[in-house]
């Protein structure tokens, strides 16, 4: 039998604010003398949701902003009803949803353990026993017996997290809590929750943007959109699918601000920058396979001449982190540049980068090092993969070109031994 | 109402940390902590005190320092309970929105706490009987009794309340304002035995008398308060005629107010 069922879950929200009194007494008094009565527009926040999870499941669920998944981990956690549609637990819910939320600043670091144990449900014998390990996990031995409201936030959250994780529930829910705290914690504070769910066998339901651990940490995935379940599968399946969402609205998004988007500054003395990119035969693209040349273009118009100028053309990542640049101060000496057009053009011979979404970025500088412009995400191209059936891309970042060595055969990537 | 006792005892736990909570918080940066629950009966009782040295009240043989006092424990107990009790959900919102557990651990928290407070406030009254050499009787084992009547009062109004202010604020606004309209038709200023006397005795408002008594002690702490004094006080049996009126109307609203706290509830999360 199912741990968890969730049938037709469908939940309402009125939009706008709440009635005041007096259109509740006008609306109740229209009803009851039967005149038509009016609805404030609603808006789904879940639709139609169906879905099952057994016992020692760990189900991941991801989706973009408003998809619904507070919403249903709500529902999960009984803190609100559903407007139709039924969901069933079958054991005790421990909601790590957003940690915290019962941590009281008036309170000393100790008080609050044994508060937050009782809001969960944690007998008060349980949290004596296990305070050591609670204040020993959450690394505040020193201050555990200064109010919270003295603490800073980062060690607010490391209490929450400790302990929440330390009650005993059939299903634990976790709302994007795992990004706490610095690094360090964060890593131990994964630790403990892998160690939760491979090691103690436990139900969990796992709503994260941070799409790699979910990816590693569930055996399941729901992808949600628009209050529905778009995809129910495998964790690797769900994720690439998500992927390329993520990408076409970063590119949809760019697409529609093109050269206005943020990070561009510009002292006006460079206009109508033009940047496109070429496949080997000379074609306009705006995607191309790993491990192919990169030929980018820009033009650009310039109010006067200059006898000097620096321009460099660099490619970086969505989350823009840098990949390459190449400056012509690196190629030439003091170039002259006339008023008027001018094209410069960026050529490698290879960008060996794995498939996914990239980005052009620009900058001009004049001898004396002042920024005529600059500008990041200017052009966004994708890249694909170059091998059919090879490892999924999400395992690497470069795709180099290689070969293994097995019981002494060579083995070398397809595509470079044909190429050479 | 089974279903709330079962409740009370499963989540007996978070209700006293929840309440421990409630008075830490409340007294933690003041010097004289709790003595401040105190301040608030034994001012009331010194004002009433000399507003009565100009009016005069009859209070038959009782001095009247003492029996306002015994009149205050239990009112203050109670007003206190009822608008604690009302604002305990939406003062609550971040767990309500987190966390499950039965809805009704906040009003019922907020009557525990005001316990503690009505227990520091007892500590007085032991003070002044000494003082005016009234030894209880074995009538005081009534006490508890009247105590959880009057919470069950508050809750009642703490039931209603809660919820309708998590959907319109206007309950908290005006329910200190009736509050204070309700401790004049209570016998706080002035005892029941006065009330009796006119109406009942006296018969001051002719064919209507009676029935204007009986109105009188709908109000449920015209019982408690008159009860509170007799068993502590006078060392005599609660009076059952002047405590039923007001008993069978608590017992009557008490299911319909927590259902209809039990209803709300469901879209508490979604309004507060």
């Amino acid at each position: 039998m199912p741990i968890i069922e969730v049938k037709h879950l469908t939940k309402e929200y009125d939009l706008g604010a709440v009635t005041s009194l007096k259109d509740t007494v006008r609306h109740t008094f229209a009803r009851l003398t039967g005149k038509p009565t009016w609805q404030r527009e609603r808006f789904k926040a879940l639709n139609d949701i169906d879905f099952t999870v057994e016992e020692g499941e760990v189900v991941g669920i991801i989706g973009h902003n408003g998809a619904g998944k507070s919403t249903l981990l709500k529902h999960l956690a009984n803190v609100t009803k559903p407007t139709h549609g039924e969901v069933i637990v079958r054991g005790s819910v421990a909601p790590l949803i957003e940690v915290g939320a019962g941590v009281n600043p008036e309170l000393t670091g100790r008080e609050n353990i044994f508060l937050n144990g009782a809001i969960l449900g944690i007998p008060k014998k349980i949290i004596q026993q296990k305070l050591d390990e609670i204040i020993d996990f959450s690394e505040l031995e020193q201050f555990i017996d200064t109010p919270v409201k003295r603490y800073s936030s980062g060690m607010t959250v490391k209490l929450g997290f400790s302990i929440a994780t330390s009650m005993n529930a059939d299903i634990l829910i976790i709302d994007e809590v795992l990004a706490v705290g610095d690094l360090a914690f964060q890593r131990k504070c994964f630790n403990r929750m892998e160690h939760l769910i491979t090691k103690q066998n436990k139900t969990v339901l796992l709503v994260s943007h941070n799409i790699r651990q979910v990816e590693r940490m569930c055996s399941r995935v729901l992808l949600l959109n628009k209050g529905a379940v778009e995809v129910d599968d495998l964790p690797s399946k769900v994720c690439n699918i998500f992927y390329q969402q993520s990408n076409e609205i970063i590119q949809r998004q760019s697409k529609d601000s093109s050269l206005e988007s943020a990070r561009i500054q510009s002292s006006g003395e460079v206009e109508n920058i033009d940047i496109q990119i070429y496949d080997q035969d000379g074609l306009e693209v705006s995607e191309l396979v790993s491990g192919d040349p990169l030929h980018v273009k820009v033009t650009f118009t310039l109010n006067k001449a200059y006898d000097d100028l620096r321009i460099y053309v660099g490619t970086h990542r969505t989350d823009f982190i840098y990949l390459t640049v190449s400056g012509t101060s690196e190629y030439t000496d003091k170039l002259a540049y006339g008023e008027g057009e001018n094209t410069v053009e960026y050529k490698l011979d290879s960008f060996p980068l794995a498939s996914g979404t990239y980005c052009v970025r620009l900058a001009i500088f004049d001898s004396f090092e002042r920024a005529l412009f600059t500008g990041e995400s200017l052009l966004i191209f994708t890249v694909k993969s170059n091998q059919e059936g090879a490892l999924n891309d999400k395992w690497k970042t470069l795709n180099l070109p290689g070969g293994m060595v097995i019981n002494g055969k060579e083995y070398r990537s397809k595509r470079h031994t044909e190429g050479q | 109402m089974i279903t709330v006792v079962r409740n009370l005892y499963q989540y007996r736990e978070l209700i006293a940390a929840l309440a421990r909570k409630n008075i830490v918080v409340r007294y933690k940066q003041a010097y004289l902590g709790l003595l401040w629950a105190v301040l608030k009966p034994v001012m009331l009782m010194l004002i009433f005190t000399l507003v009565r040295s100009f009016i005069g009240i009859e209070t038959d043989g009782t001095p009247y320092p003492i029996l306002t006092f015994a009149a205050l424990l239990p009112w203050i107990f109670f007003q206190e309970s009822a608008s604690e009790g009302v604002g305990s959900v939406t003062s609550n919102a971040a767990l309500i929105r987190k966390i499950y557990f039965p809805r009704e651990v906040f009003p019922i928290t907020a009557m525990v706490t005001k316990l503690v407070e009505l227990a520091i406030s007892s500590l007085i009254l032991a003070g002044m009987m000494i003082y005016y050499e009234m030894m209880p009787t074995l009538q005081a084992l009534w006490v508890p009794v009247i105590i959880l009547y009057t919470m069950t009062v508050a809750l009642t109004i703490s039931f209603f309340g809660a919820a309708i202010n998590v959907y319109y604020r206007d309950m908290a606004q005006m329910l200190p304002v009736a509050l204070s309209l309700l401790m004049y038709g209570s016998p706080v200023i002035y005892p029941l035995t006065l009330v009796h006397k006119k109406l009942v005795e006296e018969q001051i408002a002719g064919d209507w008398s009676n029935h204007l008594y009986t109105l009188y002690t709908l109000n449920p702490l015209a019982g408690i308060i008159d009860s509170f004094q007799r068993v502590l006080l006078k060392g005599i049996a609660p009076d059952i005629n002047a405590l039923l009126p007001g008993a069978l109307l608590t017992l009557f609203i008490l299911p319909f107010a927590y259902l209809f706290f039990k209803r709300a509830e469901n879209w508490f999360a979604d309004i507060i």
